[in-house]
């Protein structure tokens, strides 16, 4: 219930919003080219490449039964009015 | 009579790509790299319009690791299960072709100026944990401007490119296409052309069912569904020219997600691997069945369980990160409004509302062979989501090069076309009629009243009952306020256009449905709930002939002997 409860915040931003908007105002330039910019830049704080960790994670979201959830949505598709 | 007493502007072409979308710009670049004269009109602006117009973060279902004789059946599978229509794929002939040619588009792409590596030089495959346990199905692309791109490389290889103008219809001369009538939604101009092979690229018909954002009309169309110019002009366009239309029976169903921050659903968990967490109102985990299904929600709503809500909290900060990576690429305005709007993903919810009919899907379109021309009129090309059996921006870009590529051969072969005056009379006659129309039907007025009918007489639970209502109301429309639509601007004329082939298309989604007496997948029938066995491996087909319309149903093609024999 608390989830719900004071849905929104009064203030946020996101943390890479924030700093296209930075690069924009610096530079004079459009948010679409400050984020062309800034993007290179923030991705490189992200384990994108970093494959095992990633497969780690994601095996976490299967031990949760997450995974559970999609694939047995796929079988209820399939033979949904019979059931 | 002379063409010149239709118009003033009359263009002459090799080929006329119509859509300056996903499929259109790479198609008409490839094409004029050959040398021929290409002409592309886009109803918008080719720098900012069509599906990918707000970015994209994701290119496809490329395959990886894995042979084309593996891929085939597994996609023909995932299409037959996940659409249902034909109780198979539409063509295994065109998937073998696009799957054949996805590297050389990737690279073509990469050639042309539009970026499908990462800054640091390499491909970045996302993980994907469903389709295949580990196996490497999409390539993330940093794609938030890539329509300017797209325009940018149309331009630098000299195609003559038409923004702000609406094709009409499609002109026809013994069998094959001959040219287009178009005007300028700006200025109103009546423009005629003449062009050897006609490309459609007009996407894909979004604007029968309610759009996915609850937010004011404003907003509704733009958005990854309901983009304000797909309104099946091309398709209807095509039909009335004598080309067919596949599996107008079908409607594709998606979840909506609350507030119009977010990407449509499947993009948080196919690009990154991120899997979402599902939870009734009351914070209990929403049970698999309930969470992601129609008939689930239904019982969980008779259950006093919704909403569902959509969470990301458990995510790690790497993933949050993501994340935002993927608003950017794919819709930068949504790391905007969630600022204006306080919502913080790391800490709320997202609310997950029920699964209902937004567009048509993948296996329907003009009904084309695996060199994407129309199995029905000679010249007449499509490509992208406006073909049958073509989707995702990976089909669009990839059938869109083939074509550009191929296309030389068929032009050189190609006659003078003629073009047939009692043809351009008509068509002049319709799109004009609404600008001398006074006190009639605003165009938006008549569209949300075919919503209503979609959304009320068709919907996700058919019956032979509801749909003969929507049937009679529909004909109520069509006799007592087409004829009365009314523009007051060569905006508003645009708009009437899209109505009337908007109209065009519901009624043939309206009566394939009646028609359609069975149950399969996500097409449910209440009144025949067992599968149709007559209509497995079969496609239904729409198409006029001699001005009248038709339905025909015909087996889908095998996989050819030569496309068979390379996969040995």
């Amino acid at each position: 219930m608390d989830k719900m409860d004071g849905h929104y915040e009064e203030k946020f931003e996101f943390p890479f919003w924030a700093l296209i908007k930075q690069r924009a105002d610096e530079k004079d330039i459009s948010y679409s080219d400050a984020a062309a910019e800034v993007c290179p830049e923030y991705c490189k704080t992200i384990r994108y490449r970093d494959t095992e960790w990633t497969d780690e994670q994601i095996a976490n979201r299967e031990a949760e039964g997450v995974a559970e959830v999609q694939d047995s949505n796929r079988k209820i598709e399939a033979g949904a009015r019979k059931e | 009579m002379g063409l010149d007493a239709f118009a003033k502007n009359i263009i002459e072409t090799d080929l006329l790509v119509i859509g300056g979308g996903t499929a259109g710009c790479p198609m008409a670049a490839k094409a004029a790299e050959q040398g021929i004269r290409v002409l592309m009109v886009e109803k918008s602006n080719t720098e900012r319009s069509g599906n990918i117009a707000h970015g994209i973060d994701s290119y496809g279902v490329f395959p990886h690791g894995i042979s084309i004789k593996e891929l085939l059946p597994m996609w023909s599978q995932r299409m037959t299960k996940r659409n249902q229509g034909a109780g198979r794929n539409v063509d295994e002939n065109i998937d073998y072709v696009i799957f054949d040619k996805e590297w050389w588009a990737v690279e073509e792409l990469e050639r042309m100026g539009v970026p499908m590596k990462w800054d640091d030089g390499d491909y970045y495959w996302t993980p994907h944990m469903i389709q295949g346990k580990g196996l490497k199905l999409g390539l993330r692309v940093h794609w938030h401007d890539v329509k300017p791109k797209m325009a940018r490389m149309c331009a630098e290889r000299g195609v003559k490119t038409l923004n702000r103008v609406m094709i009409i219809d499609i002109l026809t001369h013994n069998g094959r296409v001959a040219g287009a009538t178009a005007f300028n939604t700006r200025t109103g101009e009546f423009i005629l052309i003449k062009a050897k092979a006609i490309a459609m690229a007009t996407g894909m018909y979004c604007r029968l069912f309610d759009p996915e954002t609850p937010l004011i009309w404003k907003y509704k169309m733009r958005y990854h569904y309901n983009p304000a110019t797909c309104s099946g002009d091309g398709w209807a366009a095509a039909y009335r020219a004598g080309a067919g239309l596949a599996h107008m029976d079908d409607a594709s169903w998606a979840l909506r997600i609350r507030d119009d921050i977010t990407n449509s659903y499947g993009n948080f968990v196919n690009n990154d691997g991120i899997l979402a967490k599902q939870y009734y109102w009351n914070g209990e985990m929403a049970s698999p069945y309930h969470a992601n299904t129609y008939v689930g929600n239904r019982e969980a709503e008779s259950k006093g369980l919704i909403p569902i809500y959509q969470s990301l909290e458990h995510m790690p900060d790497d993933f949050q990160k993501r994340l935002e990576v993927n608003f950017l690429d794919e819709r930068m305005v949504s790391l905007k409004l969630a600022a204006e709007r306080g919502f913080n993903p790391r800490t709320h919810r997202y609310e997950m509302m029920t699964y209902k009919p937004l567009q048509m899907m993948m296996v329907q379109g003009i009904l084309v062979d695996e060199h994407f021309e129309s199995r029905n009129l000679k010249g007449l090309f499509a490509v992208g989501d406006c073909a049958a059996g073509v989707g995702g921006a990976y089909g669009a870009c990839t059938s869109g090069l083939i074509v550009g590529a191929d296309i030389e051969k068929y032009i050189s072969e190609a006659g003078e076309p003629a073009l047939d005056e009692e043809q351009i009379y008509k068509s002049k006659e319709t799109a004009y009629a609404p600008l001398s129309v006074k006190d009639g039907t605003e165009p938006m007025e008549l569209e949300c009243a075919v919503r209503f009918i979609c959304e009320r007489y068709i919907g996700a639970f058919k019956s032979e009952g509801k749909l003969l209502e929507g049937v009679r109301r529909f004909e109520s429309l069509k006799q007592e306020f087409l004829p009365q639509l009314m523009a007051t601007n060569p905006h508003y004329q645009m708009r009437a256009m899209e109505v009337r082939n908007i109209m065009q298309l519901a009624e043939l989604h309206l009566h394939g449905c009646l028609n359609r007496k069975e149950t399969r997948g996500n097409y449910v029938r209440i009144d025949y709930p067992e599968v149709d066995n007559s209509r497995i491996d079969r496609l239904t087909v729409n198409r006029m002939e001699n001005g009248e319309p038709i339905v025909e149903k015909f087996l889908v093609p095998e996989l050819k002997p030569e496309y068979a024999e390379a996969l040995k």
